[in-house]
């Protein structure tokens, strides 16, 4: 027990001091961030706003069409029509001029021929349309109305059928679409996190354990200490280090999050009141959208979430960094490992990839399959769990993961045993498999 | 000290033969050398004694004890593949591997200082090993070898990496560990430092022990009774009816000097006084055959 203690001590303060270490976990956060800006900024980046002018001889448009981050319209006197024309060419700022003439007899089909958009450059079928899309909507309405058709039967018209789920089992209501939207988005992080963790990891207790094999470290160590208590030890370790990195982004992201707060809340202090935009309509939207998430996260059985994700994700680590270990022991250096990491990667992304359809249908018989099978379930179960999984299920899969993490380190145990001391040759899976017999 | 009996190790299920019915007894505070060539089996005997593998039958004992994981911490074990850990400090290295066999952290720091200043390296405490030359690292190797006071030493080539000066510099430590009472056994396939350093030898090949015993017997046994002669002024005659009674080979002449083998099965001393009659002795010695000699011969009669 002493000889795994020193072990993973020594793991876990190489693995820590190392400056790779250090940059990673306090950089990591920042080029999330760094790439998901990135992102939005190049959807951004193509994004550009147009401003027209609007000549509205019909008046039926002014004060209705909106504005948007896109488009925006800048309603003009009909009398300035024949100079703003013949200026628009050298107009900088003003990308186009929209006519829309008189509206006569209701006659809108003449309107629509008669209406005109004179741009002084391209602009794209985007912005286009939605010139065209928004001075159709204003169109429609005039045209309802002219059928005699109230305000008020109109918004009613608009309404959609909002289907009312009632669960009858757990009595819960059922799950609106944004419900449902937050919890797969849950899921998914989730399962994203412990996939990429368990690789991550465990690639790292199979590069300690060729590191060892490659400088021969390993024959003095295992005259002291028995294979696998140093290759418990190097597990353990490489925990420890996730551990930290972990707490470490929490940390980071807590911070991040109480000074994102601060700051945001200040920044509304300083919005004028008197302006109240479209875009401040935008926000209170946002915020509103963004409470009920929040609500709706906080409806989640948390502790249970924690909980299962901690239990799994240990589990399923502890699981694949031993066969990542076996298979550091088994072969001479990095190069030959991909074709065993194989065999790791596999059924994860099996788990992974089958787990979207778990989204689809929570309770059916691959969520279940999935979430039970151990080589599948670290991530198959995470998967599940903000949708609710019932607690024998939960039960099962643990006791099937623990049970076989175990059989998994005896197995791995087993080739390590043999594989550390065996230098110049890759193993065979037939070497491998009476290695584990013996 | 330590005692093997018929110790038989095969790898491969039974297909490959690494070991067979190897028996050997080292006694205490002695330098035991394991002598044969690359793949001859000495590995697998160390490894077993360091219970990295177990034999398929037969039995190692220290000390009348049977071979357990109690005797690990009384053994210090130098691999002839040298390993360390590149991105570590010294430091942490000597007190890491001394951990691992049980000493207190303290107890760690004072050796390695005793150690670091009998082998002049005390300034290199804190680099990594990367920064440090393979003689260098060797020596730091042989440190996390002898650093916990091990009864039982078993060097696997320690003399391979070392310049001339620093592999004296080991060699005089290794004769005062033992002079200290520990018990050494020296592996390698360099003959001439077994003839320099041991007390006992055992030749091993192709899985087996030729032969074993003390270093002076092992060669005393193979030798032939063949002894170098110079004389100066010959008589001629004398010499003439000298070499008709005996096995004369390897003549030559030099600035009036002759030179010769001849063997001998009978009293030296009565060879000496017909070597007298002839001319005047120069020199007069028995050859005694190197290990190598030996190795070789004793290979050549077991096949």
């Amino acid at each position: 027990m002493k000889n795994i203690f020193l072990i993973t001590k020594r793991e876990y303060l190489t693995q820590v001091k190392k400056k790779s270490f250090v940059i990673l976990t306090l950089l990591a956060p920042i080029l999330m961030i760094g790439f998901g800006l990135l992102i939005a900024f190049m959807f951004k980046a193509n994004e550009s706003s147009s401003t027209f002018n609007v000549v509205d001889k019909s008046g039926l448009f002014v004060g209705n069409l909106q504005n948007s981050k896109a488009i925006k319209y800048v309603f003009v006197p009909a009398e300035n029509e024949r100079a703003l024309t013949s200026t628009l060419k050298e107009m900088t700022g003003i990308e186009g001029l929209l006519i829309i003439p008189q509206l006569k007899d209701n006659n809108f089909d003449d309107l629509e021929k008669n209406s005109q958009l004179l741009i002084n450059k391209k602009i794209g079928f985007d912005t286009q349309s939605s010139v065209a899309s928004d001075l159709s909507k204003i169109i429609k309405k005039e045209k309802i109305k002219t059928l005699g058709i109230s305000q008020d039967q109109l918004n009613n018209l608009d309404q959609n059928f909002k289907l009312n789920t009632q669960n009858v089992v757990d009595n819960n209501k059922g799950d609106s679409d944004l419900d449902f939207g937050v919890k797969s988005g849950l899921s998914i992080v989730l399962m994203y996190a412990v996939f990429m963790f368990i690789i991550i990891y465990g690639v790292r207790v199979m590069r300690s354990v060729l590191e060892e094999k490659n400088n021969r470290v390993v024959e003095i160590i295992i005259s002291s200490v028995k294979p696998f208590e140093l290759m418990m030890g190097k597990i353990l370790g490489v925990t420890l280090v996730a551990v930290t990195q972990f707490s470490i982004w929490i940390t980071m992201s807590v911070i991040g999050a109480l000074f994102l707060n601060t700051g945001f809340s200040a920044m509304q202090q300083q919005i004028p009141g008197g302006e109240k935009s479209a875009e401040m309509m935008q926000k209170f939207d946002l915020q509103q959208t963004a409470t009920e998430i929040s609500h709706i996260l906080l409806d989640l059985n948390f502790p249970l979430i924690i909980f299962v994700f901690i239990v799994f994700f240990l589990l399923g680590y502890i699981f694949y960094s031993s066969m990542y270990a076996a298979i550091g022991s088994a072969v001479d250096n990095e190069t030959e490992t991909q074709q065993f990491t194989l065999f790791a990667i596999i059924p994860l992304m099996v788990g992974m990839y089958g787990s979207f359809t778990i989204m689809n249908n929570p309770e059916g018989p691959l969520g279940f399959w999935l979430s039970i099978i151990p080589f599948t379930s670290p991530v198959a179960m995470i998967a599940r769990i903000p949708f609710g999984v019932p607690a024998w299920q939960i039960a099962l899969s643990m006791f099937l993961l623990l049970g076989s993490s175990l059989l998994m380190i005896y197995v791995a145990g087993k080739i390590y045993r043999v594989g550390i001391l065996m230098y110049g040759n890759k193993a065979t899976a037939k070497e491998l498999w009476k290695w584990i017999r013996s | 000290m330590l005692k093997a009996e018929n110790v038989t190790k095969t790898y491969n299920a039974g297909k490959k033969l690494a070991l067979e019915d190897f028996s050997i007894d080292v006694p205490e505070a002695s330098i035991y050398g394991l002598l044969g060539p690359n793949g001859a089996g000495k590995t697998t005997f160390i490894r077993i004694i360091n219970q990295i593998t177990q034999a398929d039958s037969g039995s190692v004992f220290i000390n009348g004890k049977k071979l357990n994981p109690e005797h690990i911490k009384q053994i210090g074990y130098m691999p002839e593949e040298r390993g360390l850990y590149k991105n570590m400090s010294v430091g942490d290295q000597i007190l890491y591997f001394g951990e691992l066999k049980g000493m207190s952290k303290n107890d760690a720091l004072s050796q390695a200082k005793y150690w670091f200043e009998q082998l002049q390296i005390d300034q290199w405490w804190k680099k990594k090993l990367s920064e440090l030359s393979k003689g260098m690292a060797q020596k730091i190797q042989f440190v996390v070898t002898v650093l916990h006071r091990p009864k039982l030493l078993i060097l696997d080539e320690p003399f391979s990496g070392f310049d001339p000066v620093n592999a004296n510099l080991i060699k005089d430590q290794i004769l005062k560990l033992k002079n200290n009472g520990t018990t050494i056994i020296l592996s390698t396939h360099r003959m001439e430092s077994v003839e320099e350093m041991c007390d006992y030898v055992a030749l091993i090949n192709h899985a087996k022990k030729v032969l074993d015993g003390k270093v002076f017997d092992v060669r005393e046994k193979f030798k032939k009774n063949i002894f170098g002669v110079t004389l100066a002024e010959v008589n001629e005659e004398m010499f003439e009816s000298f070499k008709n009674r005996f096995q004369i080979s390897d003549y030559s002449t030099l600035n009036h000097l002759v030179s010769f083998d001849l063997k001998n099965d009978n009293d030296q001393n009565l060879l000496l006084n017909e070597l007298m009659k002839i001319g005047k002795i120069r020199s007069f010695d028995e050859k005694i055959p190197s290990m190598n000699e030996v190795f070789i011969n004793a290979v050549a009669t077991n096949n």
